[in-house]
């Protein structure tokens, strides 16, 4: 896989896990009157725009004053996020590891960290959280998308194309 | 023209062309067709669904088609398939193809012209550099 489908291919993980996240907060939120901590939902969006700099400083803002542990969870794995968003993983790992000593079933973080282990090449640190995230969510895109990731790096495979013209259709036997 | 010699420039021109238009990680074989049948020129390689790689699906496509006197193709058909993934790039590939025009003195003939693609994915083996 060439370096920018790679680089795509993070985006899109890391902005769906973010969307996750914001989705999953916004429903919340629906109960009560807007965001109650609006800098965790600018923040989410700001990494679900690509900004990953002003995500993660919202995000960090947020933190400070998140109410719920369903905020924090949320927040701490969208810094995580973040973190790999800035080609800084090694930073977001405490952040994923917090969001799952909060809550040791969140897919989301699961996934995260298990993008990060990816991305620091601690692939049999991987496996475990993947398969358990895989567990919970197997339908799950971006599980789907770290799991081929996480395949390219330990079974790498590259594309063939036979094409074969030995076979030559008779006269209108098709269609 | 003697056809071996024939033969031999149908390889060689496919195998050049299929090399030139590859993905950059791509591999790519051909296996020549029959003789008498139309010569290829500009040969397209349809690109790997970057979906069913990640997802380690192989398949196969069978794609007939016919080839006017210019070497155009038209009525692209998929003829066989294991995958659906794989009949867009393959009917793709095809539309983008040519052949070598028909010279005056050839009579164009009826008869479709059918493609296999078969796409398959190799491992790869990676050296870890020294420490």
């Amino acid at each position: 896989m060439n370096t920018a489908t790679t680089r795509r291919l993070w985006r899109t993980v890391v902005a769906c896990l973010c969307l996750a996240s914001l989705s999953a907060w916004s429903q919340e939120s629906k109960t009560v009157l807007g965001p109650t901590n609006t800098d965790l939902h600018e923040g989410a969006e700001a990494l679900l725009d690509g900004d990953a700099e002003e995500g993660v400083r919202k995000t960090l803002r947020g933190l400070t004053y998140a109410a719920s542990q369903r905020d924090r969870i949320a927040g701490m794995s969208n810094l995580c996020a973040g973190y790999i968003m800035l080609g800084e993983p090694e930073k977001g790992l405490p952040y994923c590891n917090q969001a799952l000593e909060l809550n040791d079933r969140n897919w989301r973080a699961l996934s995260n960290r298990a993008l990060v282990y990816v991305k620091l090449g601690r692939l049999e640190e991987a496996e475990p959280d993947l398969q358990k995230a895989e567990e919970m969510a197997p339908n799950a895109r971006t599980v789907k998308i770290v799991r081929s990731m996480l395949l390219d790096a330990t079974n790498p495979v590259a594309p063939l194309v036979i094409i074969d013209d030995r076979r030559q259709a008779a006269e209108d036997d098709e269609q | 023209m003697s056809n071996r010699y024939r033969v031999a420039m149908t390889v060689f021109v496919g195998l050049w062309v299929c090399s030139a238009m590859a993905q950059d990680d791509t591999k790519v074989e051909y296996l020549t067709g029959v003789e008498g049948e139309r010569v290829p020129l500009h040969t397209v390689v349809p690109l790997y669904p970057e979906k069913a790689r990640r997802a380690r699906v192989e398949g196969e496509v069978e794609v007939c088609f016919k080839v006017n006197r210019e070497g155009r193709t038209s009525r692209v058909g998929v003829r066989r398939s294991t995958n659906r993934a794989f009949e867009k790039p393959a009917r793709d590939a095809i539309r983008a193809s040519t052949y070598k025009p028909l010279s005056n003195d050839q009579k164009l003939s009826g008869i479709k012209t059918c493609r296999t693609f078969r796409f398959h994915l190799t491992p790869v083996a990676i050296e870890k550099p020294e420490t």
